[in-house]
């Protein structure tokens, strides 16, 4: 029971940090955030939407980020 | 690895498995989607950018509707041109979004407090 | 060679500190770190190659351990996991378009650090309680005609559907203006995200002194006495990932 409570804590300290460093910090590109009423509506990868093809497929072979065992 | 950052975490209602599994899924489902942003996607890709615009926007005029009849300045006919014309609406978004193969989720609109508790 | 950027800070208060910690430490990849300045404003990189960056659950760890073993000694922006740029010179030109923005982010929140305090509800409890308020308000005179028809219906649904939301909003705004109230004397930055699920009613950050971090604390165990129906979650410190909302282009 112990071990559970620790297990998710860890848990609940990953996904906090996960979801700032993938979600939150400064974007350095020109990728657009649409926003009405404070709701973040549709995140735009204007970048992603004017690479090239090959760059897509670079990052299409890129493994996906949370992997299934956590 | 990382420290343990909970400080305080009592009460009798937490963070649970499915909150934890939600939010990883959303978190997956973001980067999925930026990955997913190909010439030959873009197509739906676009129609998902606009749908999403276009139902909160639908959803925002709802919103105000609500309100006008909550206030009590609308006749009877006003009352049942307005329920007509919402209706029809939603089911027209409702074909919309079953045409592009989209569900409220895949247009990352959140149903808002009502979704999940309703 | 692309390059990764962790961080953005100031050089001005230690630059010989600022080496001396990069050189202790490895990016992704195991590479070394190195900084791209313009005037007194330095970006954190290291080199990779483009098709090597696994955007994965521990480059992305890593990457956050990085950016939190920085901000333990400097004033830190953090940056997004995934930026990467093609050429050191891009990223002067982008240090030195944006150098007032930056200059003024790392004056906002230096010294400063990140709470997340996040509010759940028992659903089941909360949709009971306010089903209670929403139906006691009385429908209105033009909605009670005998004349029925499915669209008089379906705005009568929608109706009672618009109450219950409008009940729930006023219920957690109240919770907030407390927690506003109890948090002031800690004279924070905050931000509020309401409703974000079933359970979780309220998903605050705040930007707070380092050393705020026991009275911190005290406010959230006095909330959570004051809610016993409610759970209050408190983590931190983290570095300021929601406090730097510029764009960097």
């Amino acid at each position: 029971m112990h071990d559970n409570v620790v297990d998710r804590s860890k848990d609940i300290t990953i996904l906090e940090l996960l979801d700032r460093v993938l979600n939150k910090g400064v974007i350095l590109t020109g990728d657009i955030v649409i926003s009405v009423a404070d709701i973040d509506l549709v995140y735009v990868g204007v970048k992603l939407m004017l690479s090239s093809v090959e760059t897509m497929e670079q990052l299409k072979s890129a493994k996906s980020i949370i992997e299934k065992n956590g | 690895m990382t420290n343990n950052k909970i400080l305080c975490n009592t009460g009798t209602v937490n963070l649970s498995i499915q909150d934890i599994t939600d939010k990883i899924e959303k978190l997956e489902k973001a980067e999925e989607a930026k990955l997913k942003l190909t010439p030959d996607n873009a197509e739906s890709g676009l129609a998902k950018l606009v749908l999403t615009l276009v139902e909160l926007i639908r959803k925002l005029v709802e919103k105000q509707a609500m309100r006008r009849v909550d206030g009590g300045s609308l006749t009877e006919e006003e009352i049942e041109r307005l329920g007509e014309t919402l209706m029809k609406l939603e089911m027209k978004m409702e074909e919309l979004k079953k045409h592009f193969n989209l569900t409220d989720r895949d247009l990352n609109i959140n149903l808002g407090p009502l979704g999940d508790l309703m | 060679m692309d390059k990764i950027i962790y961080a953005i800070l100031s050089v001005k208060e230690d630059p010989e500190k600022l080496m001396a910690q990069l050189n202790t430490m490895k990016g992704i990849l195991e590479a070394d770190l190195y900084i791209v300045s313009y005037e007194d404003i330095s970006a954190v990189v290291s080199d990779i190659n483009r098709s090597d960056l696994i955007a994965d659950k521990t480059n992305a760890l890593k990457f956050a351990e990085l950016i939190e073993n920085l901000a333990e000694q400097f004033t830190v922006i953090p940056v997004r996991f995934g930026s990467l740029v093609e050429s050191s010179d891009r990223i002067k030109k982008m240090l030195e378009r944006n150098y007032n923005k930056i200059q003024n982010n790392l004056l906002e929140i230096k010294n400063k650090v990140e709470f997340g305090l996040k509010v759940f509800c028992d659903p089941e409890k909360m949709k009971a309680e306010i089903k209670i308020k929403a139906e006691a308000e009385p429908l209105i005179e033009s909605i009670k005609s005998k004349k029925k028809s499915i669209y008089t219906d379906y705005l009568l649904n929608k109706l009672k559907e618009h109450r219950f939301e409008e009940q729930l909003l006023a219920h957690v705004d109240c919770i907030i203006l407390d927690i506003t109230t109890h948090l002031k004397q800690l004279n924070p930055i905050q931000k509020f995200k309401k409703m974000v699920s079933a359970t979780n009613i309220i998903d605050a950050v705040l930007l707070l002194e380092k050393d705020k971090k026991e009275l911190c604390i005290n406010v959230v165990n006095e909330l959570q006495n004051k809610y016993p129906d409610l759970s209050f979650m408190l983590t931190g410190p983290w570095p300021p990932y929601n406090f730097v909302d510029i764009n960097i282009k």
